[in-house]
């Protein structure tokens, strides 16, 4: 079944980008057409980690409705081993596209919740994509809520810090309830993940804390934190546990078996 | 003269136009019928086009968020096609579909005897 995935969170530096970069990699390495997209305008990053020089047409410009959607799709499925679709809409980087994106006003907002809205029929149903993935920008930004609108489950990366657990508690009561989307959780940079008492521990609070499913749970790699963002890694490292665990997270997804 | 003429074309059209008005008329109670239900009277002000951005959204009583995000998904949709999406009744749809025009965030437009609703993102603005 064709999906639009949203990657959010609360707070910043959670590892949405790292997420959403290897989950759509995963999902393309498993034989689906994918689009990654970058949603977020204020702090855009997708074009360091997949080295783009520079583009003709960036996201900005489609939802400011002066760009078709397939000009601003990069295909960078030379990227992703195998016999991969694997496309690409960036964020503009500049400071100045930045500063614009900033100050839109409510009816540019909502135009732009149409744009998100019709790629479900311009990418999913007319060009044959099985996933468009969001990479969102953190917290109750205009940009990330038009995504978690558009999408047909959101993940939310978290991790153990407290102001993050109690932020992504309200965030989930507040506003994931009030759109009635279908969630999963991920807690990312674990420590002591193998211990069993600090996983029962982690079950017990996600299910009285959070109350949503679990996707699942990313230790604290100290390989990821030493790439510096230079690897995707379930590219770059296939036998690694993290990219088992995005292999595990991805089939879960696409088997519908988040619950 | 011929003596079938008063069953000819006008009194259909009176006939129709009769019944075009009580559908109208309906919609209207229906609409009434809803905001007397949550108590909602302010909203019967008629407000000039307002964005029906994310935020407005949030805002939203929980039935009539209902209702604008699955327009907001259809894009445009009769009460029917969007009760199929909600799993209400089309009675109710239409009354809340109603109660957002009349609030400014959706526009309404008749083709024969169907109601299309839409917001209508390029004008608004």
């Amino acid at each position: 079944m064709s999906k639009i995935i949203a990657v959010h969170s609360y707070k910043g530096g959670t590892g949405k980008t790292l997420l959403s970069v290897n989950l759509a990699t995963t999902l393309a390495k498993q034989g689906k057409k994918v689009c990654l997209f970058d949603l977020d305008f204020r702090a855009p990053s997708l074009f360091a980690i997949l080295n783009l020089s520079n583009s003709e047409c960036w996201l900005n410009d489609y939802l400011n409705g002066t760009c078709d959607i397939n000009k601003v799709l990069i295909d960078m499925s030379s990227k992703v081993p195998g016999s991969c679709k694997f496309f690409v809409g960036f964020a503009n980087p500049a400071t100045e596209a930045i500063r614009d994106m900033s100050a839109k006003d409510r009816k540019w907002e909502m135009r732009a919740l149409g744009r998100l809205l019709s790629l479900r029929n311009s990418l999913l149903n007319d060009n044959g994509f099985d996933y468009i993935v969001f990479d969102t920008s953190p917290g109750l930004q205009y940009s990330s809520i038009n995504a978690i609108v558009t999408a047909d489950f959101v993940i939310v990366a978290t991790t153990s810090d407290r102001s993050d657990v109690d932020g992504t508690r309200r965030m989930l009561r507040e506003l994931y309830n009030l759109f009635e989307k279908k969630t999963g959780l991920v807690i990312n940079k674990v420590l002591d993940a193998a211990s069993i008492s600090k996983r029962q521990e982690m079950d017990k609070r996600i299910r009285e804390v959070y109350q949503v499913p679990m996707l699942g749970v990313v230790p604290c790699f100290c390989d990821v934190l030493r790439a510096e963002g230079g690897l995707i890694f379930v590219r770059d490292k296939p036998d690694h546990p993290f990219t088992k665990i995005l292999d595990e997270m991805a089939r879960k997804i696409d088997r519908n078996e988040i619950s | 003269m011929n003596k079938e003429e008063p069953l000819g074309k006008k009194p259909l059209s009176v006939l129709e136009k009769i019944r075009d008005n009580l559908e109208r008329l309906n919609e209207k109670m229906e609409v009434m019928i809803e905001l007397q239900k949550h108590g909602r009277k302010d909203a019967m002000q008629p407000l000039a086009d307002t964005p029906l951005d994310v935020m407005t959204l949030l805002s939203m009583p929980d039935h009539l968020r209902k209702t604008a995000m699955t327009i907001c998904r259809c894009g445009r949709a009769t009460a029917e096609e969007i009760s199929e999406q909600t799993t209400r009744a089309r009675a109710v749809e239409s009354a809340y579909l109603n109660q957002l025009v009349i609030m400014g965030y959706l526009k309404k437009q008749r083709k024969g005897r169907k109601a299309y609703f839409y917001a209508d993102r390029e004008t608004q603005g």
